[in-house]
């Protein structure tokens, strides 16, 4: 099947060696970066605010406006963050740009740093990505060979150092102001906002945090032309974005498509169908705290942020999770809560002590010595979980709750007449 | 003693420091009603200004914000999502609510999250009575519920300091502790272990708290999950009343509330009320200061010299120094006085015994040891006595030392000649580690009268003579504190002791006595 839309991030996909800085060049790589600080830093957040470029971590906030924040005449050190600690569950997204093309991340964030003003980048990896840190590692220590990275790179006045730092393990570091607690050295735990990073963020100094795909899409959009990007996708999620996406399908897996690709299409073409035998019982769209979707709502559903939110969920991280007809919800509810449950840092009181009463009362529903009543109350507690913390943790267990007691409630419930567990 | 004396024996200081000058102000509403607050105040803030109460436990006006109680939600006109108060800036024309349906409902869970997982063991609970679980229970919960799972297990009764207690199942994770380690005495000493509904507050392995400002850590708890070692077990907060008074222990004069329990006469805690002097806090060394207070320490009746050494009434005691001071020439008479009585005292003392008496000799009660100028840089000074300054203006005043002189010590009373001493003893014994060879000193001397809280100070028999004096939460007056602030001791307590008297008092019988005898 020929593809009508280019491959911006996995263009080097199948090239020999593509992870090299010598493939990386052959393909016209860092030139985006040689031509960004031609323009200077304004002209490119321009660029990038034309291309509409949305951030690619979950929130889809406009990248180009993100980075005007940064406060323009301030004195003192800036800093741009790589969030690389891709922990949503069903998201493997960010492993495949750093498996592929880690330049591709570094120019991006050469060409960012440079646009809001900053000497000095992190890429902030999650310690399971064993390979990943070694790929990037390699890349990092490649460019900095090749004076792409340090003083004065490509012969211009911009300097800029890039740091590579792992998680420990915590989802909560991949929120953004979490990822800067633990990046100064303290407890992984989200910041009170505001002020927010762009104003006082890593140490306290204006921070720009992109999600890695954000980034790497960056050199494309400045080689291309922020107008050029906006040909693909839709209106106003414009551009190709990648779908990490899982279950029993014949090939899941990582996916470039436009924004706005139906998302039947997605699982019929590029993954070929469900596996013989199996029907889709329900589709999550965007990661684990993305509210569920059901066969009759998918059909015309199109994968792009304005669809998504019409249809009451999010297109998150763009991990698809497509569940089959032998999936158990009370199975699957239960691991979600208990990842939410595990993952929260505890600050906020209805976040910490939401999450573990919705484990608890799910333990009594596993357990079959819940009531009927329980799963209208797992509904009832998320709904007050919702709105009130810090970060967006607490939410992002509130709304699949929610969304699970209201599409498969009868299930849940029906679960709990079946008697002992086997 | 006339309202003009006392204006003339101290040099009152606003008890606010002036307002710095604030260029711009924000005018808004809470629950309707206006509000004007310098730029950049939180709401949370302005309204405590403003005696409008926005529920909390997180808050403190004495830490830095950490925003995770998620209990003082209000509503703000046209925004979307309820916003917590303590985070949020007051902007021009802002109307906030604290009152609508969906502000009342947010409290109501707020308060069921942080319920759930407490053990609800208020029968047997310190906290009780002023836990701000409770006082919000009964505002905004009075639900049943809807917890019936088994609820999260965690440490009980830990060890964590030399006054401290810590239940982390009572503990609601408000963070106050961990800030006011962090920002108040910058030792960092405790942190929130694990994470979600696991975490726990705890020291580092091994470790435990040992600084002097702990118990403000009890204080602040909003919860019982830290309890005192002096106050736990001891007696039900709603049976004490407590009265505003200033603490004696040390030149800084923390403004203090003094608990004891009416019926009994018992005194049971001193806790630091806000003021600009100690803000929010104190020392534990402070917080001892009630135990001199009780029955158990108190000297109970005057003694005087007879045969033998007895109990005597005071009138008989009176008569006994009355009939001493007649007999004694000036020469012969010294005043010995600590540092530790209030400014309206001293004016009573001195104006009877050098005004009216002309007596000329008049030695300083100290502590030989104490480093006047120490400061731990928090609260608690070197110079331990509360009046030092209250004491030095009223000698100033009457030229019996010259400002920047050195007034003569306890050292110099023997070599003065004096044979007949009266000496207002130190209060706070506990700040005076060499009493026990001063007191061996006094003993000496032919003829002292000691005017004293402590039973302590007379258990030697040489002392033939001694009056009962009123403790510091037992009377009213003023203390000067080292910069010369005015720290009032506004409300007392009944005596402990039937026969206590403060110097006033005493002075007073005393001239009603020695004019008799004339």
């Amino acid at each position: 099947m020929v593809a009508e839309y280019p491959k911006i991030l996995l263009a080097h996909q199948g090239l020999p060696d593509s992870r090299s800085l010598k493939t990386y060049l052959s393909q016209g790589g860092y030139e985006a970066a040689k031509k960004a600080i031609s323009m200077g830093p304004a002209q490119i957040i321009d660029e990038v605010k034309a291309s509409g470029l949305r951030g690619r971590g979950g929130a889809g906030f406009s990248t180009g406006m993100k980075w005007s924040f940064v406060p323009k005449d301030l004195p003192g050190a800036r800093y741009l963050i790589c969030n690389n600690d891709e922990s949503e569950p069903g998201t493997f997204k960010d492993r495949q740009i750093c498996t592929v093309s880690p330049h591709m991340i570094l120019e991006g964030m050469i060409i960012a740093g440079y646009a809001i003003g900053a000497a000095k980048g992190y890429i902030y990896t999650r310690w399971e990505f064993q390979k990943e840190i070694q790929y990037l590692e390699t890349a990092i220590k490649e460019a900095y060979e090749a004076g792409l990275l340090g003083k004065n790179i490509l012969n211009s006045s911009f300097s800029f150092d890039l740091d590579h730092y792992m998680g420990a393990g915590a989802y909560i570091c991949g929120e953004e102001t979490g990822l800067i607690s633990s990046l100064e050295g303290k407890k992984g735990q989200p910041k009170l906002k505001p002020p927010f990073p762009a104003v006082s963020g890593y140490l306290g100094r204006p921070t720009i945090v992109n999600n890695t795909e954000t980034l790497a899409v960056v050199p494309w959009i400045i080689n291309h032309g922020g107008k050029e990007y906006r040909k693909y996708g839709t209106e106003k999620s414009p551009g190709t974005k990648l779908f990490s996406i899982s279950g029993a399908l014949n090939r899941p897996g990582v996916y470039e498509v436009p924004l706005g690709y139906p998302l039947m299409k997605l699982i019929n073409d590029e993954c070929g169908g469900m596996q013989p035998g199996r029907t889709i019982k329900a589709v999550i769209p965007g990661g684990a705290s993305a509210p569920l979707l059901t066969p009759s709502e998918i059909q015309d559903a199109t994968l792009d942020y304005e669809c998504m939110a019409q249809k009451g969920t999010m297109l998150g991280s763009g991990a698809i999770m497509v569940i089959d007809d032998r999936q158990s919800m009370a199975d699957l509810l239960r691991i979600t809560i208990d990842f939410f449950a595990h993952e929260s840092c505890g600050q906020c009181t209805p976040c910490r002590e939401g999450t573990g009463w919705l484990a608890n009362i799910m333990m009594g529903i596993s357990e079959k010595t819940a009531k009927t009543e329980d799963v209208n109350r797992l509904g009832l507690v998320a709904k007050h979980m919702g709105g009130k913390t810090i970060c967006a943790l607490s939410d992002a267990c509130a709304m699949p709750v929610m969304s699970y007691v209201q599409k498969f409630g009868d299930e849940l419930r029906d679960y709990l007449k079946q008697g002992a567990v086997h | 003693m006339s309202p003009e004396t006392n204006q003339q024996a101290i040099k009152p200081v606003p008890l606010k420091p002036a307002e710095p000058v604030v260029k711009e102000t924000v005018t808004f509403t809470i629950n309707d009603k206006e509000i004007t607050v310098p730029k950049g105040t939180t709401v949370m803030a302005a309204a405590k200004q403003n005696d409008v109460y926005i529920p909390h436990f997180c808050w403190h006006p004495g830490l830095s914000v950490a925003g995770v109680c998620r209990f003082c939600m209000v509503k703000v006109e046209g925004r979307p999502k309820l916003e917590i108060g303590c985070n949020l800036t007051a902007t021009p024309g802002m109307k906030v609510s604290t009152l609508t349906p969906e502000v009342k409902e947010a409290h109501k869970w707020a308060l069921e999250f942080h319920l759930i997982n407490h053990p609800l063991d208020c029968p047997i609970c310190d906290q009780a009575g002023e836990c701000k679980l409770q006082d919000y229970y009964m505002e905004v919960g009075q639900y049943k519920s809807q917890m019936e799972r088994p609820k999260v297990l965690k440490p009980k009764a830990i060890d964590v300091g030399d006054d401290l207690v810590l239940d982390t199942e009572r503990c609601i994770l408000c963070d106050r502790c961990v800030r006011f380690e962090a920002e108040v005495t910058k030792t960092a000493a405790l942190g929130i272990f694990n994470r979600g509904d696991r975490a726990v507050i705890g020291t580092y392995p091994g470790k435990k708290i040992s600084h002097q400002y702990q118990t403000n850590i009890v204080d602040i708890c909003p919860v019982g999950a830290f309890t005192s070692k002096d106050f736990r077990f001891k007696q039900r907060v709603w049976f004490l009343k407590h009265k505003p008074t200033i603490c004696p222990g040390c030149s800084t004069g923390c403004h203090v509330d003094v608990y004891g329990k009416p019926d009994t006469r018992t005194y049971y805690r001193v806790k630091p009320r806000e003021s600009d002097v100690n803000q929010f806090w104190m020392c534990d060394t402070g917080r001892k200061t009630y135990k001199h207070l009780n029955q158990e320490n108190r000297l109970r009746g005057a003694i005087t010299s007879g045969a033998s050494r007895k109990r005597a009434t005071l009138a008989e005691a009176y008569q006994v120094l009355a009939e001493k001071i007649k007999s004694a020439s000036v020469q012969d008479l010294a005043l010995l006085v600590a540092p530790q009585y209030t400014c309206e005292e001293y004016q009573k003392f001195f104006e009877f015994f050098v005004d009216k008496l002309k007596i000329t000799k008049v030695f300083e009660w100290r502590e030989p040891t104490e480093d006047r100028k120490a400061f731990d840089g928090i609260l608690y000074r070197g110079d331990k006595n509360p009046n030092s300054l209250g004491l030095r203006q009223s000698l100033e005043k009457r030229g019996l030392v010259k400002p920047g002189q050195e007034i003569p010590g306890f050292n110099d009373v023997a070599a003065s000649g004096a044979t007949c001493v009266i000496a207002l003893a130190p209060e706070i014994l506990f700040q005076y580690p060499s009493l026990a060879s001063q007191m061996a000193l006094l003993e000496e001397l032919s003829f002292v009268s000691l005017w004293t809280v402590s039973a302590d100070l007379v258990a030697s028999k040489k002392i033939k003579h001694a009056l009962p004096m009123k403790g510091f939460a037992e009377k009213t007056g003023t203390f000067l504190n080292f910069e010369g602030k005015v720290g009032q001791l506004q409300e007392a307590f009944p005596s402990a002791v039937e026969d206590a008297r403060d110097i006033s008092e005493t002075v007073t019988s005393l001239g009603e006595v020695l004019m008799g005898l004339s």
